[in-house]
């Protein structure tokens, strides 16, 4: 680390917990955030401030002015630009360091497979079912920490999937696949705009926890938050045995 | 007895239109009322009836309808989410 990093990242190399060992993890990681929306916006820019080395943003939308009232990696004038190359200026400014890959598609098949290896730790910031269960099945079968994080209207969920500790679940132990749940969009259904910003947020405290190796995440339980009544409720989830994503194959 | 019943995200719609400023709904029922005698009513797509709550804490799908609710329980069902 140079003298101009050491400045920069001070405040977290005070922290006994993560220290110059801890920042030294963070900016050797590389992060893969899926979905630079509501989620994605908060949680990159955390990211990036904190010093990951390498953030991978992928998102094959453009940026509209219905997205702007939530989310924060984009600005008016960037309207009708890639969402990944204006979060990628967004996270420039805040930390020149950083190094921004953006991937302006929806990643399926083997390139999400090689980019979720080629991961530290992967956020899950998407808008629906099916992109979220593909994005378990690569994670578990490349044993890479998940952060999975959601919000509709005023309500909001997140959870880690780390199969690295024997005895968690996965997404699908929770959200079983196939059951033609309705897909309920913000454009649709609308969003508080900080519900977004705090989900998301919590999602980079718990991704950067995975990658400094500190304190106790959210593996194996599901954190539930309402904002109209301010409440927290943490639920613990067992991990289904008979997944066939996870399970015995 | 009095409990309160609280719907989450999409499932608010299933709530009268004077509960969904705060998604909650006061309800007398009789005693020996399971969460499945106040869900079934309400005539929500089973789907979408993901996770069920009484004060905060989980009820696995087998106890649902037989564990019996109490005076002043809060019960929670939030369905599945995805949204960014």
């Amino acid at each position: 680390m140079n003298d101009e990093q050491l400045l920069r990242y001070s405040r977290h190399i005070l922290l006994d917990q993560i220290g110059i060992e801890g920042q030294t993890r963070l900016l050797e990681a590389r992060a893969l955030v899926i979905g630079a929306g509501g989620l994605g916006s908060p949680a990159a820019l955390y990211l990036a401030a904190a010093g990951i080395g390498t953030i991978v943003l992928c998102d094959g939308d453009t940026v509209d002015l219905t997205n702007l009232q939530r989310q924060i990696l984009h600005h008016t004038p960037s309207v009708g630009r890639p969402k990944v190359e204006s979060g990628r200026d967004t996270l420039h400014l805040i930390n020149p360091d950083v190094d921004v890959i953006a991937l302006q598609s929806r990643l399926d098949g083997e390139r999400l497979d090689a980019e979720v290896a080629a991961a530290t730790v992967v956020l899950d910031c998407c808008d629906n079912f099916a992109t979220r269960h593909a994005v378990n099945r690569a994670c578990v079968r490349r044993a890479k920490p998940l952060v999975s994080g959601a919000a509709i209207r005023f309500d909001g969920q997140i959870s880690v999937f780390d199969r690295r500790r024997a005895d968690g679940p996965c997404y699908h132990c929770l959200f079983p696949e196939g059951e033609d749940v309705e897909e309920v969009r913000c454009a649709v259904m609308g969003v508080f705009a900080p519900l977004t910003g705090i989900v998301g947020t919590m999602q980079a405290a718990e991704a950067l926890k995975l990658v400094a190796g500190i304190g106790e995440t959210l593996n194996g339980r599901l954190l539930l938050f309402d904002a109209l009544s301010a409440d927290w409720r943490s639920i613990q989830l067992a991990r289904d045995p008979a997944c066939p994503v996870c399970g015995p194959a | 007895m009095n409990i309160t019943l609280k719907l989450y995200a999409t499932l608010t719609d299933y709530l009268p239109a004077e509960a969904r400023k705060t998604n909650q709904l006061p309800m007398q029922v009789a005693d020996g009322t399971t969460p499945m005698d106040v869900i079934g009513p309400l005539q929500m797509p089973e789907k979408l009836v993901h996770l069920v709550l009484i004060n905060g804490h989980y009820v696995p799908p087998a106890a649902r309808v037989s564990r019996a609710l109490q005076e002043g329980d809060v019960l929670a069902i939030w369905p599945p989410i995805a949204g960014g």
